[in-house]
């Protein structure tokens, strides 16, 4: 790759890892004799690649791009090469995230037009008619089965939940947006929390999902018997802003520097902005995945990791009694 | 500020700051921009800050009273932004309408933590408030002093 790797994906059961980059490139790599091959996927796109994901069969997968398109690539077995179909129509900004429903066949995608969509990607050969899948499986590839408008802000994020039937994305507006029974009627709710917006959310079980984003601290949302979804809390504990030792930054003493004065004993008493912020991440954490052992429906375990360069894995085995009885 | 890496829309490969490109931009790509923000303190005193998904650009009118702040407020602020490299979030020229101006990218929020980005910013503004004062005053008694020494010939 000649620019930065945007997307990553590793399926568990073929054992292969998808990365996609700003360089319209995408490769496919697999493990032989110890060491990981590339294969490259020819995308046809003309603008970056910003977000991959394997289909839970994990015989295709889906890119999206900053050329308002989406890539659904499938290995072709005569030729032995991964070939690609574009979804050209519909959007009207980049693709920021993908997420594939658990019968392989529908697309949820969301963009910086503030919309998430979602499609079909029948592609025949590949895909087989399933009497379980129901009316999904007579839809063309490409095909909109739904868009949703609920933001004004950017969308990002967006995740199914186990069983298919709800589907959570998040907005630049500081709202996660959570849709029950995806199809012609879906229920949909807003639900707007504090503080920074989120860039990535998981489904740790059918009512609890864990945000993660801008304030570098994992938030739980949950839906009570009802089907109601709030915010619960966050997963470590935000301290109190303190600002007590002397603050001093690179910049402070640039500038004093032009001066020949020292600006470190001055900005002290000033800045009672300075907030500790005392968590794992000290900066934006941008994506979220699930630790979890093959077909177990709740992920007790899952990885963040943030723009501050950390990976931290959080374990929810002590947290359950604190996080109710929804989980 | 909440910024996030965002490969350019219109050209391939390529990754500039969105804000930057507002002009250019208004007709092609206008939802990557949010709208700008204007805090006015008073008619001489404002604070517009414009912000994109992967750049913010903040800009300051200083406080001019008369003339000699005027060249003062000038002549130093041109003194930094000729030396915006040494700040990196320094605009080596302002924003039209403003006497100096901030570019923060996505790189400098993952570089920097974004509260002391904050901090600088508001630390500079205060600063620059008090220098300049500084400045005149410095200017007024020297002026003062020089004057005395070449009357005091004529006495």
């Amino acid at each position: 790759h000649d620019q930065i790797v945007s997307g990553i994906d590793w399926s568990s059961t073929s054992n292969k890892i998808v990365t996609v980059s700003h360089d319209r490139n995408s490769y496919v790599w697999s493990l032989e004799g110890g060491e990981w091959v590339p294969t490259l996927v020819i995308l046809r796109l003309n603008r970056a690649a910003l977000c991959v994901q394997w289909s839970p069969k994990e015989n295709k997968f889906a890119v999206g791009s900053g050329a308002k398109t989406v890539c659904i690539c499938y290995y072709e077995q005569e030729n032995n090469w991964w070939v690609s179909k574009l979804i050209r129509k519909r959007h009207e900004s980049s693709v920021t995230s993908v997420a594939w429903h658990p019968n392989n066949i529908l697309l949820a995608t969301t963009s910086t037009d503030g919309k998430c969509r979602v499609f079909s990607t029948f592609i025949k050969g590949v895909d087989t008619k399933d009497s379980k899948a129901g009316s999904s499986a007579e839809s063309k590839f490409g095909e909109q089965i739904l868009q949703l408008d609920l933001s004004y802000s950017w969308a990002f994020g967006v995740k199914w939940s186990p069983s298919g039937n709800t589907l959570a994305y998040v907005g630049h507006s500081s709202m996660i947006y959570f849709v029950d029974d995806v199809g012609p009627s879906p229920l949909a709710q807003s639900v707007a929390f504090r503080d920074l917006p989120l860039r990535d959310v998981l489904f740790i079980s059918e009512k609890m999902v864990i945000g993660v984003g801008y304030d570098s601290n994992p938030m739980v949302f949950a839906a009570d018997d009802t089907g109601i979804w709030s915010f619960t809390r966050y997963i470590g504990e935000k301290k109190a802003a303190s600002s007590g030792s002397s603050y001093s930054s690179q910049f402070s003493e640039a500038f004093g520097k032009f001066y020949g004065q020292s600006k470190a004993a001055t900005a002290n008493d000033a800045s009672e902005s300075s907030k500790s912020r005392g968590g794992v991440h000290d900066n934006c954490i941008n994506s979220i995945v699930p630790l979890s052992k093959a077909g177990s429906p709740k992920v007790m375990r899952f990885s963040t990791s943030g723009l501050d360069g950390k990976i931290a894995i959080w374990d929810l085995e002590n947290m359950q009694e604190e996080l109710g009885h929804q989980f | 500020m909440c910024l996030q890496n965002f490969p350019c829309q219109e050209v391939e490969r390529h990754n500039k700051p969105e804000v930057e490109l507002k002009y250019v931009r208004c007709m092609t790509s206008p939802e990557l921009l949010l709208n700008p923000v204007l805090i006015c303190l008073n008619e001489a005193e404002k604070c517009l800050i414009e912000t994109s998904i992967n750049s913010l650009r903040i800009s300051l009118k200083v406080k001019q009273a008369d003339e000699l702040e005027n060249i003062l407020t000038k002549k130093f602020l041109r003194f930094l932004s000729m030396r915006a490299e040494a700040f990196q979030v320094l605009r080596r020229k302002p924003v039209q309408g403003y006497d100096i101006s901030f570019l923060i990218t996505n790189y400098h929020c993952e570089e920097m933590q974004k509260q002391k980005l904050i901090d600088f910013i508001v630390q500079f503004m205060e600063d620059i408030e008090k220098e300049i004062t500084e400045l005149k005053i410095s200017v007024n008694t020297r002026g003062k002093l020089v004057a005395t020494e070449f009357l005091k010939q004529f006495m």
